[in-house]
């Protein structure tokens, strides 16, 4: 008895030698980011007398290759078994770090992340944000010390995506996955594929045919086997994680006006299913009479969703006032219906010998001068296309009709893009006569004199004329509308992704990672993220595309190991933690066999936690902790900070 | 004859700047084999160059450095830096680049970045990593974050006397380094060439580079980056903190006299972003920008110019006219003032020219991939599939296919990613 205790404990010095915790502190200068705020050196020397910490080194960029040298060469020679990382938020560098310490052949979850950046040196300044940094990493150091070594929850992926929405970039990427081997299913609400790309006609800069994009995009999409098509569609309910979603979709007969009238201009064509109709797309086939639900089990979910026109107020520059008053997009319409050459342009039976276009409807907005709609938003962003589609729109008037003058009301021209310069010299070739007008003085658009021969009075400060006021009338003023995200606000609640203050889809960043959700396994595509182009939708929508395909690649997914753990010697089985879990069957009731006896205890689910804690929280028993993060960790960090 | 060492990748990527280095993670995170080739000495383009970006105003150094660290750790790509290519030609179902190693003079294998070379080194020339504004030595490390970490000797400045050699605990310069010619084979390529700036002393009216405290926007972005050449905002001639700084826009686009037509895109934003850098460095600075339009087209870019305006910097409509060196080493700008009328002169400390974008690539004899007419990589259908070029199985990304920010080199990187994966996907199934 006695020497089995002696071996034991013999055994236990030994483990504890070999796993005595040699804690590496690396603190980054950021470059100045930090260093011009926090006295990085006085900090290093600080924690080093911590207990626990093997070594204390700083860097001008941790991040760079010299920077992660240093932390592998630590690891390598056994100098440390433990890293701490003081530097920026760990949203940028927590895989940067975690890479280069298992590339050193350790465990990349011994690792803890002291933000010293956004939660110091870009807040405070002087002696106490040295202070504040030493604090928040002596309870790093103080947590890495309680760390085991993780590993990652592996589980199997359907190789299977769901696209929603058929617009261009919907379609090419369901096309683009399936060139992957993905089975695809394309879920598309209207009846119709092409989206609003349906609703135009000639395409700027290369005055190619909306229509004949929309059959090539179509058709690529209908002659493919691996690729479901649900139009009239809704998803009505998506639950599961990256690898395993689980969405549900309800097909029904339309309902929405939009819908309605695009089926009666398809009903009207006489067209049959599968043909492109103008101003309505391609109904691919019968329009459901009933409802009817389908789930689907599903790897990853690319959302091109897409967008809605801004529809002007009542009496925004006369509109819904004077019936000469009609946006771009109705315009188009017109124009297209009729394809007449000559002369003048003709709207409704009238003659229109001046038109004006007016830039920046319902984009620009500005916070005292533009009316927030009843939600409170204004559309503070630049909408992007209108400028180059206007000033198209302009030039198509211009060439068919030499009897139209156009009148061009901008703030700034926006002609950016590749090809697009040339649409604005061409506009000024075209003897366009351009009007700049400032955001708080917009023009005013108002009934003509009596006795005047045309219908409509603009009145404005023209800043290319040293802001001289200038009255021009018209026969038509057409506002350029701009573009806001398409109603997605249900499926966005229903899938927990967030929107920016814009209203739009918010990426991860929109810099580096602009096509991808925080929710891993969701991914967005074209117009419901930002105002773009149809070509910009594409680009989008393969970037989106590539992110699944490689997601998908390996059969398996890979989760981080942050999630709950429950020791079942503590656990009675009192279901507090499966009653407040706000993820259904994250945890599950379980039962086991103890000394004879049967017991009630959880199961946790790893590849459904999300590891927030509530079902610790509410533990009696102390029975649950999350991997990674856990109470003991909290503890020694809350002390750590007190004692500091 | 020694026969050429031959390499074989499913596709190789020209460029190792951001578009490049996004293009090769998206293609090796499925699995393929990716080469990048790049002909600077060290990966990241431009970009690392920059001081932050726009609208989020992170350090550049800061999210560059994750990329190039997860491409030059990712077990299925190859960077092969300071290499030329000479060709990239269709060989019956293949692509074969033909490649130059330019010597480093300096043994990679053996080199381990510890730069007591450069610390030892006693020839000082101008910095073109620091815009020329301060001096590096003839041996170096290219710049503090530069991948791979290797010292690099330029033999037109070096002076051959040896220390270099005598200090290098590793033995690794090599006067005798020879280009090495090398082939990689592959299914496919992605061209991610980038740009340069255009020309600063092309135009005569702007003084053809040689008015002192003129300055072009990527030596600003160099002067605002926090290890830049003089760790603090001053003008170049004497060190003087400028009071008053003007930025030039349009300086090289939508300019015909510099035969560049078309808008660079990146310029408003960027000379917006620099703007608020300098009243964060300089608050009591007045900051002017003159403009044309001002082209804040993208996510979260018209609140920025908006932001920017209420934090007082000032906006005038004006195409500078001529720019000439005045009184006291200051810079003089000419311009109509387009809001009040008249010709109008006014004088500032420090000016930047927000010079536009060229390719910096010709294709012309290397490849088949066809130029457009504004010189840059002719998309095949800028529309539906916005990356394809005209040689068969050679897409392009980022500033090589036009004028780009980093988020639109970003996607565009991803789509050709996707593009060359599909293709690689289907020629597979063919085989």
């Amino acid at each position: 008895m006695s020497s089995h205790i002696a071996r034991a404990s013999g055994e236990n010095r030994t483990m504890a030698s070999e796993t005595e915790e040699k804690v590496g502190v690396y603190i980054c200068y950021c470059g100045g980011n930090i260093s011009d705020h926090v006295d990085v050196e006085k900090v290093a020397e600080r924690v080093k007398h911590i207990p626990g910490v093997a070594v204390s080194r700083t860097n001008m960029f941790m991040c760079s290759d010299p920077g992660q040298e240093l932390i592998m060469e630590d690891i390598r020679n056994g100098a440390v078994n433990r890293v701490v990382v003081a530097s920026c938020a760990p949203a940028l560098h927590e895989l940067t770090f975690r890479g280069a310490i298992q590339r050193a052949g350790m465990n990349p979850y011994l690792y803890e992340h002291a933000n010293i950046r956004e939660q110091v040196s870009w807040v405070h300044h002087g002696e106490a944000a040295t202070d504040k940094a030493g604090v928040l990493i002596s309870a790093a150091i103080a947590k890495a010390k309680l760390m085991k070594p993780l590993n990652p929850v592996r589980v199997n992926s359907k190789n299977h995506a769901a696209v929603i929405g058929g617009g261009p970039a919907g379609l090419r990427a369901a096309k683009d996955l399936s060139g992957q081997g993905i089975k695809v299913m394309l879920v598309e609400k209207s009846p119709f594929l092409g989206g609003q790309a349906a609703r135009l006609d000639t395409l700027f800069p290369s005055r190619d045919l909306a229509g004949e994009l929309v059959k090539h995009l179509v058709r690529e999409v209908l002659n493919d086997p691996d690729i479901t098509v649900l139009t009239c569609a809704d998803v009505v309910r998506s639950e599961g994680y990256v690898g395993n979603f689980k969405i549900t979709v309800r097909r029904h007969a339309p309902e929405s006006e939009d819908h309605l009238e695009k089926l009666d201009i398809f009903r009207k064509s006489s067209a049959s299913a599968g043909e492109f109709v103008p101003f309505a797309g391609v109904c691919p086939s019968e329009i459901p009479t009933r409802d009817e639900e389908f789930t689907v089990e599903t790897g990853a979910i690319i959302l091109a969703t897409g967008f809605k026109t801004y529809t002007p107020n009542t009496g925004e520059y006369g509109y819904g006032d004077y019936p000469e008053v009609i946006t771009l997009p109705q315009l188009i319409r017109e124009m297209s219906l009729n394809p007449s050459r000559g002369g003048s342009l003709e709207i409704n039976g009238r003659k229109i010998r001046r038109a004006a276009m007016i830039h920046c409807v319902g984009s620009r907005q500005i916070p005292g001068i533009h009316e927030p709609d009843a939600q409170g938003n204004l559309n503070e962003y630049c909408s992007r296309v209108c400028c180059n589609a206007t000033l198209h729109a302009a030039n198509e008037i211009r060439d068919r009709y030499p009897e139209t003058h156009v009148f061009d009301f901008y703030r700034d021209i926006r002609t950016y893009g590749r090809g697009h310069e040339a649409i604005y010299e061409k506009a000024s070739h075209n003897k366009l006569i351009f009007i700049r007008f400032e955001a708080d003085e917009p023009p005013l658009v108002e009934k003509a004199e009596p006795g005047s021969p045309y219908p409509l009075k603009i009145t404005v400060r023209d800043m290319l004329t040293f802001g001289e006021m200038i009255e021009a009338e018209t026969d038509l003023v057409v506002l350029s509308v701009g573009m806001q995200p398409g109603d997605v606000f249900d499926l966005a609640d229903m899938m927990k992704l967030p929107k920016g203050p814009d209203q739009f889809l918010l990426e991860v960043h929109p810099k580096l990672r602009p096509v991808e959700l925080a929710k891993t396994g969701v991914l967005l595509a074209g117009t419901c993220q930002a105002p773009m182009d149809i070509g910009e939708a594409v680009l989008a929508a393969q970037a989106a595309s590539v992110k699944v395909a490689a997601l998908l690649s390996r059969g398996y997914v890979e989760l981080d190991p942050f999630v709950a753990e429950i020791d079942i010697e503590k656990c009675k089985g009192k279901g507090n933690c499966v009653k407040a879990c706000p993820i259904e069957g994250a945890i599950l009731p379980a039962e086991r066999e103890a000394n004879g006896q049967i017991v009630g205890y959880a199961e946790i689910v790893p590849a459904l936690c999300n590891g927030c804690g509530i079902c610790a929280a509410v533990c009696p028993e102390n029975a649950i902790d999350i991997k990674g993060w856990t109470l003991k960790q909290y503890e020694a960090m809350v002390d750590a900070i007190a004692t500091a | 004859m020694e026969s050429k060492r031959e390499l074989k990748f499913d596709a190789v990527v020209v460029g190792g700047g951001i578009a490049g280095l996004q293009t090769a993670l998206d293609l090796a995170d499925q699995d393929f084999k990716i080469a990048v080739v790049e002909k600077d000495p060290s990966v990241g383009g431009k970009m690392i160059r920059l001081s932050k970006v726009f609208p989020t105003l992170d350090c550049a150094s800061c999210i560059t450095t994750p990329k190039m660290s997860a491409a030059a750790h990712h077990k299925n790509i190859t960077l092969f830096t300071y290499c030329n290519l000479n060709s990239l030609v269709r060989e019956g179902e293949q692509i074969v680049a033909a490649i130059t190693q330019i010597p480093r003079y300096v043994d990679p294998v053996k080199c381990i970045g510890c730069r007591q070379c450069e610390y030892g080194c006693p020839v000082y020339v101008p910095d073109e990593e620091q815009g020329g504004l301060n001096a590096r030595k003839a041996i170096r490390i290219p710049f503090s974050n530069a991948f791979p970490q290797l010292a690099i000797l330029d033999a037109e400045n070096c002076s051959l006397c040896g220390k270099c050699a005598r200090i290098c605990p590793t033995d690794a310069v090599d006067y005798f380094q020879k280009p090495e010619d090398f082939v990689i084979r592959a299914d496919t390529a992605v061209l991610a060439t980038g740009f340069r700036l255009t020309p600063a002393d092309q135009k005569k009216q702007y003084g053809e580079g040689k008015i002192r405290n003129l300055v072009t926007s990527l030596q600003m972005e160099r002067i605002l980056a926090p290890h830049g050449p003089y760790q603090r905002v001053i003008r170049p001639s004497d060190g003087k903190e400028p009071a008053s700084i003007a930025y030039i826009q349009c300086a090289g686009s939508r300019d015909k006299s510099f035969g560049v037509p078309y808008c660079s895109r990146v310029c408003c934003m960027y000379a917006i972003k620099q703007a608020m850098l300098l009243s964060g460095a300089l608050p009591i600075a007045d900051i002017t920008i003159y403009y044309m339009d001002i082209r804040a087209f993208g996510k979260g870019y018209e609140q920025f110019y908006q932001n920017a305006k209420a934090m007082g910097i000032e906006f005038v409509k004006a195409k500078v006219a001529s720019i000439t060196e005045g009184e006291d080493q200051s810079v003089e700008l000419q311009y109509e003032n387009q809001e009040e009328g008249g010709v109008e002169t006014r004088a500032y400390d420090l000016a930047v020219l927000s010079l536009g974008m060229i390719p910096d690539w010709n294709p012309q004899g290397i490849c088949d991939a066809a130029p457009g007419e504004d010189a840059f990589i002719k998309s095949l259908m800028p529309k539906s599939s916005p990356t394809l070029t005209t040689m068969q199985g050679v897409f392009a990304a980022g500033a090589a296919l036009g004028p780009k920010d980093i988020v639109d080199s970003i996607i565009e990187s991803g789509a050709a990613a996707m593009e060359a994966s599909g293709y690689l996907l289907e020629k597979r199934r063919r085989t």
